[in-house]
């Protein structure tokens, strides 16, 4: 027997068996993982007993209940002084700006001065009646119809009467002059722009020194942006072939974009009677869309989550019925 | 010995003798060339006893090696029937006629068709192995033999580090190592001198001669016909001798 | 006597090594071929293997593949997310776009657009960089192959300003994601951003990516999203199968890999079976005399079948390690990125060393069994 190892017989079998061994070790690593991952971030998703029901799913914008509301000026003007700033909440009535009152507050003054003319001139005129008055009761009171000349008498008279009608211009001229200033100090009020509802300011636009102009560009921005924002609302778009399955008037479960781990439950407010074209939610201006949406609105709870103009998923509850009997012949 | 054993050619198919070793009656064997049907043995009878060595000798043609390979039974006759030690071999099955050459039979082929790829003791082991003797007690039982034979230093030699004698040996061990009870050889001569052929006889006929043994030579080797114990002449499918010498005219 | 048939074939190394080469060389060949062409065409599914979050994609009832399809209007996203079973929906934008690079060339870029909040859509892995710089105004991630496309110099891709329809884009990453069958550079940057990226046109959304509720099956959501919404949805699995299909159907590869992987089976049975043959014929007079000393057919058919065994181990063995090692040289080359071998070909290439093998093993042996015993004596 030959005792020396045989290349042939020996160490190629062997050799051929550890090369294969190597080889399904290579292949078993080298096989690419292929399997499903699960995704690292959570995605919107319905939940609760949403999930396992039937719903229509919408995206949607968050907005002030009362809706943004866009603080316009009456007057053209300078800003002179900025009351506000963006989050913070006013009462109504609240000034938030004023705008330049100068020229109103001078006209103020000279109706007052005016003001102040008048009645000296109701007080001289009333002294010389006074005067003439008491010189023409003398004149009456003479029995002697000789002791004054006829002439005199007239005179007097006459005085008396220019007297009384220089009183009543005075008056009119204080009238005119009181008129004068009322107008001007509504003037300086319509130069302070107050809050028309109570609510949170939103965006401040302006500063001081700027120009505010009372004929709006079109896409001019907005002085003052505020809203009522306890509560917060949502404006959730459904397309258009969805809505005959949305159930009106059931709560909704909403998440913010980047957060759809977090779900709240928002109270239905109610539906728009109009439905529009789909608005750009893409961030694409150039975005044309030819699809129409239903836009529904609900009261979100109070939380920190969500601030006005941010995107939200929503689903809402579906109208089961109609969908339900082709729904259980598929599960079957 | 039983005078039927010796009766040349005629006798009609019967009795064998129980003690003889081969016993062929009317072994006819036709071959098939083209068209046309050559018969190569005409209706042979004979019988080989053991413990003697016979040569079956003749021309090329005559008809010896079809009737050396009918009697060890790997030729199928066209008809007649062969008994070896009392069996029918023509009537086994295939596999059992297999299983009788491989523990009855010893060959000994003119080209010795040792496997050149194992060593002397392992060729001189293959029938053992193919019985199924474990590899290494084989080897050892062919090593002994090849020590009879003298060549047990050339044990572990391929057959093509041997010479023609030493592997000539190794098939002789070859043959012999399950200790058959006929064995067959094939010009065992024919590629020696005389003086080595004569050498190899003697040590055949040392070795594998024994009481309940055959032997049967098939040669056409004049010069070692005087070391026969009995010789069979065929020509052109007949015999035309059988005695213990050859008559002058072969 | 099986150790006896194994000496016999070592006994004869030119032809054992003629039968190791040939058995391995088909091996090889078709091994080899096969893993390419599986690996090509499976990118034609790559699309669907870089997103590996979805389990279901929603698209056009038009579109076929990532690649071959057509936008759908954005409110698509809110049906699939309205119908039962539907975890999770998310837009997904695949579109083209030329890319200005420093050099000034123009070179065709693919543009995906992945959910802004969540980023799914993004290959597993990252080679530099992490997903959330994707977060940054402007940023894209490339990925590895489009690396060496857009930077053939070398260059360092991070940090690198590219144009993209007119806009800034920045690369702040590379994913490490399996290149497309055109190795087109990709891009991949938020949904917003890729709107912009892209010029634009009414529809932008091509699909929509969906994951399915615990206990739903893709299978099913999917058809259920057919139903009701009239989109296309397929899972994960039948998208990628549409990606390779597009590819079978499109382009010739099939015929020619089947081309090559034939011509390895021929050759391996032209030369397996040549020298097997040549073998067993310089081999017949042992096995003639092993016939006449007492060896049965079966036992003759054992030892042929032992040898056919062992030069197949071998062969089969050195053709193997020979593919993986090849695919492992050519790692590094772009056009293998990502290359396997799918675990099937080499049982695919065992069953055809095992034909082989049987097929000449059966015209070889027959000579043998044909063999009559009595020709020794001749």
């Amino acid at each position: 027997m030959l005792r020396n190892l045989s290349f042939s017989r020996q160490i190629l079998p062997v050799a051929a068996v550890i090369g294969l061994l190597f080889a399904v070790y290579m292949i078993a690593i080298g096989l690419p993982d292929r399997s499903l991952a699960e995704p690292a971030e959570q995605p919107p998703k319905a939940v609760g007993a949403l999930a396992n029901a039937p719903r229509v799913a919408g995206a949607g914008v968050v907005e002030p209940a009362s809706e943004v509301i866009d603080i316009g000026s009456a007057l053209s003007g300078l800003v002179t002084e900025v009351r506000v700033r963006p989050g913070d909440k006013v009462a109504a009535g609240e000034v938030l700006f004023t705008v330049d009152a100068r020229a109103a507050r001078a006209s103020l003054r000279q109706a007052e001065a005016a003001i102040g003319e008048a009645r000296a001139a109701i007080a001289e005129a009333s002294a010389a009646q006074a005067t003439a008055r008491q010189q023409l009761a003398l004149y009456r009171s003479l029995a002697d119809p000789a002791a004054v000349s006829r002439a005199e008498v007239i005179r007097a008279e006459g005085e008396e009467a220019a007297a009384t009608s220089r009183l009543g211009l005075a008056r009119a001229r204080l009238a005119a002059a009181e008129a004068a200033a009322a107008a001007a100090r509504t003037e300086i009020e319509r130069l302070t722009v107050r809050a028309p509802i109570a609510g949170e300011i939103l965006a401040v636009n302006i500063r001081p020194g700027e120009f505010v102009a009372t004929q709006g560009g079109g896409n001019s921005q907005p002085f003052i942006q505020m809203g009522q924002t306890t509560p917060l609302h949502v404006r959730v778009d459904i397309d258009e072939n969805e809505i005959a399955r949305v159930a009106l008037g059931q709560p909704a479960v909403v998440s913010p974009r980047g957060a759809a781990e977090l779900h709240v439950s928002a109270r239905f407010v109610r539906a728009e009677p109009q439905v529009v074209p789909k608005r750009s939610l893409t961030n694409s201006a150039a975005e044309r869309v030819d699809v129409r949406v239903l836009q529904l609105i609900y009261e979100l709870p109070p939380s920190d989550a969500f601030r006005v103009g941010q995107q939200i998923d929503a689903f809402i509850p579906a109208r089961g019925k109609p969908k339900d009997a082709p729904r259980a012949q598929q599960g079957a | 010995m039983n005078a039927a054993g010796s009766i040349v050619g005629t006798r009609a198919i019967g009795g064998c003798d129980p003690e003889a070793a081969i016993c062929a009656r009317g072994i006819v064997r036709d071959f098939e060339a083209g068209q046309s049907t050559i018969r190569v043995l005409h209706g042979i009878d004979c019988d080989i006893r053991p413990g003697e060595m016979t040569y079956i000798v003749g021309e090329s043609g005559s008809g010896k090696t079809t009737l050396i390979s009918i009697m060890c039974g790997i030729l199928y006759p066209t008809a007649g029937e062969v008994r070896v030690f009392g069996t029918d071999i023509y009537k086994l099955s295939d596999s059992d006629l297999v299983r009788f050459r491989l523990h009855n039979i010893g060959f000994i082929f003119q080209q010795y068709n040792l496997i050149p790829s194992i060593d002397a003791a392992a060729n001189a082991a293959v029938p053992l192995i193919a019985q199924g003797v474990p590899r290494e007690e084989a080897r050892e039982r062919a090593k002994v033999l090849l020590e009879r034979l003298n060549i047990g230093d050339q044990a572990d030699k391929l057959p093509r580090q041997l010479s023609g004698g030493q592997q000539q040996r190794v098939a002789i061990a070859r043959a012999l190592v399950h200790a058959p009870r006929l064995v067959v050889c094939d010009e065992p001569t024919a590629a020696l001198d005389a003086s080595s052929g004569r050498r190899v006889m003697d040590l055949l006929r040392e070795v594998a001669i024994a009481p309940d043994r055959a032997c049967i030579i098939v040669t056409h080797d004049n010069r070692i016909f005087d070391l026969a114990d009995r010789i069979i002449a065929l020509e052109d499918g007949r015999i035309t001798h059988d005695g213990t010498a050859m008559p002058d005219d072969h | 006597m099986l150790w006896i048939a194994i000496r016999m074939l070592t006994g004869d190394a030119q032809k054992f090594y003629g039968l190791l080469f040939g058995i391995g060389f088909s091996t090889l060949l078709i091994t080899q071929q096969m893993t390419i062409f599986i690996n090509l065409i499976e990118r034609g599914a790559s699309g669907v293997f870089n997103a590996p979050e979805a389990q279901v994609w929603v698209m056009d009832p038009v579109s076929r593949t990532t690649d071959v399809s057509f936008p759908m209007p954005a409110t698509a996203l809110d049906k699939v997310r309205s119908v039962e079973g539907v975890e999770w929906a998310v837009p997904h934008l695949r579109a083209a776009a030329n890319v200005r690079t420093k050099e000034g060339d123009l070179e065709g870029v693919a543009v995906i657009g992945v959910d802004d909040a969540t980023l799914i859509g993004l290959p597993k892995r990252m080679v530099a960089g992490d997903k959330t710089v994707l977060f940054a105004p402007d940023s894209v991630v490339i990925d590895d192959v489009g690396t060496t496309r857009l930077f053939s110099d070398g260059g360092q891709a991070l940090g690198e300003r590219l144009e993209l329809n007119d806009q800034r884009a920045v690369i702040r990453g590379i994913a490490d994601a399996i290149p497309s069958f055109t190795s087109q550079v990709v891009l991949y940057t938020r949904y917003s951003n890729a709107l912009n990226y892209v010029p634009g046109t009414r529809n932008r959304m091509t699909f929509v990516l969906a994951g399915v509720r615990e206990g739903e099956s893709p299978q099913a959501v999917a058809a259920r999203i057919e139903k009701e919404t009239g989109l296309k949805a397929q899972t994960h699995d039948e998208f990628a199968r549409a990606g390779i299909n597009f590819i079978i159907e499109n382009t010739g590869i099939p015929t020619n890999f089947g081309i090559t992987v034939f011509l390895g089976f021929v050759v391996g049975v032209a030369i397996v079976g040549l020298t097997f043959s040549l073998f067993l014929r310089d081999n017949i007079k042992q096995f003639g005399a092993l016939k006449a000393i007492g060896v049965t057919n079966g036992k003759i058919v054992q030892m042929v079948a032992v040898q056919a065994g062992l030069v197949g181990l071998i062969g089969y063995a050195l053709g193997v390690v020979g593919t993986v090692l090849f695919l492992k040289a050519f790692g590094g080359n772009p056009f293998f990125k990502g290359f396997y071998i799918p675990w099937q070909i080499p049982l695919i290439s065992l069953a055809a060393v095992v034909v082989i093998l049987a097929i000449t093993g059966f015209i070889a042996i027959r000579s043998v069994l044909k063999t009559e015993p009595a020709a020794v004596f001749r």
